[in-house]
């Protein structure tokens, strides 16, 4: 732990009357770290954010800003900005007002409010709406100015609320562009909420993935997909999801639909294994299909459905035991009713416990 | 709907409007009559012989600018006062927690179904004791503490998206800079029209009025008007007409000057 930290929960607990929104959570955002809440709706995250900027109080536990408790405290509020997802932008004010308006208030002076925001306006292609209202812009632009807001004041800490999620698709990677480069030049600690994995994946640093109000797990992009710590994580992350089949342990081997997946022996000798049942997670992007067994772990299977994405093809594939796996490809030459095989990339066969839900094999690797 | 229905509904609305409109058409008519001529033809629509002798002999026997000018003074008074203590009250019971909220709300509300008439009398006589007889603060003071102006403004603060005050709590505006830069020019039409009607009806008020103001210098429009029906001065109706004539054009002329102007603020606002 060598970064500073700047926002810091210690056994954060959150309830709406009876309902536990917020469960003990331990949270460590390092400064100028770029921190996403990606989680299903109604798992606390939004909670989560309104708790930091201090919308809502916690039941129990202390939330450190930069060190200081939230509650003995309050100096610091001005480095905080917000994003709301619907901008929240003063309707009555034009949009140079709008940027302004925090920094009167609070008494900057005026050639250096005059500096700031020339310098926000232009770098968020403001300039020529400067004196439009709220009203006359575009989704795309009052997000912009929501931003320039935050940026105006300097803010060292962001918090953004889903704030890309009322714009057009189109102008969505543009938006996402923007806040990314924003971060990049001004390196401000970003705690960023959102249910949508792909902006989550293209913008964190790290990616905090919650469900009712506890955090499953926290680490980069790549580790969030490749190596989940559960079944709930590996099943959220990814499009199209994770295939999960039952298989089972026979004799510390892994068995599914009667083929022995896993050949290599050192990583199933290191699990220890011995019998039982177990949840096999596979993403379509490692399955293989062809007309002819690639090995003797290749399983026949019958093609039940193909959706094309023009991007690539999902194919939905019957074993004989019934259970439906899918795989994706980007050159798909069969047809419905096709017999082919499906041979799953073992190194990258994830294994579940059946109760617990944990990837076996997380704890080894860390 | 048939273009036969909608026509049909037109005309049952004309006929309604016409109805409603009679009385007004026949006050002003009359106004404009001589008292010979009121006695004739009282329900002929257009005078014979049209007179201001009505309105030269009222700005004869009453102060009449005294007068328009009690009442001016008076329904500012009331609706300014009301405004200010409907306004700040609402905002407090909107976004401000303390202990027993929920209880004062309910207690100032409750006060809405409490009859004019119990208090008319406690009412008196504090103002009484506290020497407002005879003024215009005297009849504005017990109507500060109303709580429809509340109600209203509760439910003009609602339409607010929470977003944009939770932005104003995290950029640390103080809560009257807060009010007064964002949340008033928001609900602007809201006060605007609320504060014509308190107007009007401030305007228009009569019984507390007779209560408090007993010096015919103090008089409002609706209390002098009273004098030209009551048997004192033996009832000139045309008179009497011409005297209610002048007393509905100030809230005839507020009515029609607001409306367009509500219209405007609420296109204007951008809360869309």
């Amino acid at each position: 732990m060598s970064a500073r930290q700047a926002i810091q929960l210690n056994n954060v607990t959150k309830k709406f009357k009876k309902t536990t929104v917020i469960d003990e959570m331990n949270l460590q955002i390092n400064e100028g770290e770029f921190l996403v809440l990606l989680g299903p709706s109604g798992c606390g995250k939004s909670t989560m954010l309104r708790l930091i900027a201090g919308l809502e109080k916690a039941n129990s536990g202390e939330i450190l800003i930069n060190g200081q408790d939230i509650k003995q405290d309050s100096y610091f509020a001005n480095n905080f900005a917000m994003v709301f997802q619907d901008y929240a932008l003063y309707p009555n004010m034009t949009v140079y007002q709008n940027l302004e308006y925090a920094l009167k208030v609070h008494k900057v002076p005026k050639r250096e409010r005059q500096t700031r925001l020339n310098k926000v306006l232009n770098m968020l292609n403001l300039t020529a709406y400067q004196d439009r209202l709220p009203g006359q812009l575009s989704g795309g632009q009052k997000q912009r100015v929501a931003l320039g807001r935050g940026m105006v004041k300097k803010s060292n800490i962001f918090l953004l609320d889903e704030p890309l999620s009322n714009i057009d698709v189109q102008l969505r990677e543009k938006a996402r562009d923007e806040i990314k480069s924003m971060h990049d030049t001004s390196h401000q600690t970003i705690v960023y909420v959102t249910h949508d994995q792909l902006e989550a994946m293209s913008l964190g640093d790290r990616i905090a993935i919650m469900n009712n109000g506890v955090i499953q797990m926290i680490d980069t992009p790549n580790n969030i997909y490749n190596n989940p710590i559960n079944l709930f994580v590996a099943e959220f992350v990814g499009v199209p999801q994770i295939n999960t089949l039952t298989g089972e342990i026979i004799d510390g081997q892994v068995y599914f639909a009667g083929y022995s997946l896993i050949a290599d022996y050192s990583r199933l000798n290191k699990l220890g294994l011995i019998s039982g049942n177990i949840y096999i997670g596979i993403r379509p992007e490692n399955i293989h299909v062809s007309e002819q067994p690639q090995n003797a772990a290749s399983i026949p299977v019958i093609v039940d459905k193909i959706v094309d994405y023009g991007r690539y093809q999902e194919l939905m594939l019957i074993i004989a035991n019934g259970q439906l796996i899918k795989a994706t490809t980007t050159n798909n030459q069969f047809v419905i009713e096709d017999n082919v095989y499906a041979t799953l990339v073992d190194k990258k066969i994830l294994l579940f416990n059946q109760q617990t839900k944990q990837n076996i094999e997380y704890s080894l690797e860390n | 709907m048939p273009k036969s229905k909608i026509s049909a509904w037109h005309l049952l609305l004309m006929l309604l409007s016409l109805m409603l409109l009679l009385p007004v058409v026949f006050m002003i008519s009359n106004s404009f009559k001589t008292l010979q001529d009121s006695y004739h033809s009282m329900l002929q629509i257009m005078p014979s012989r049209i007179t201001l002798v009505n309105y030269q002999t009222l700005a004869k026997q009453v102060h009449l600018l005294t007068i328009i000018w009690n009442t001016f003074f008076m329904a500012t008074l009331v609706t300014l006062g009301k405004i200010i203590t409907g306004l700040l009250s609402a905002y407090a019971f909107k976004y401000f927690s303390f202990t027993g909220k929920k209880w004062l709300y309910l207690i100032f509300v409750s006060t809405i179904f409490v009859p004019f008439t119990v208090v008319m009398i406690p009412n008196y006589l504090v103002i009484s004791k506290i020497n407002l007889l005879n003024t215009a603060f005297g009849v504005a003071l017990p109507q500060l503490a109303d709580a429809t102006g509340i109600m209203l403004f509760l439910s003009a603060m609602d339409k607010i998206p929470v977003s944009l005050t939770e932005t104003l709590q995290v950029d640390r505006i103080p809560a009257h800079k807060a009010l007064r830069d964002v949340i008033m020019p928001i609900i602007r039409p809201s006060i605007i029209s609320i504060g014509a009607i308190f107007f009007i009806n401030s305007w228009n008020e009569y019984v507390w009025p007779t209560l408090i103001l007993k010096d015919k210098n103090s008089f409002t429009l609706p209390l002098a008007l009273q004098n030209y029906i009551s048997n004192e001065g033996g009832t000139n109706f045309p008179l009497a007409m011409a005297l209610s004539t002048i007393t509905i054009m100030v809230p005839l002329l507020i009515y029609l000057v607001f409306q367009r102007y509500i219209l405007n603020s609420i296109s204007s606002s951008g809360l869309k």
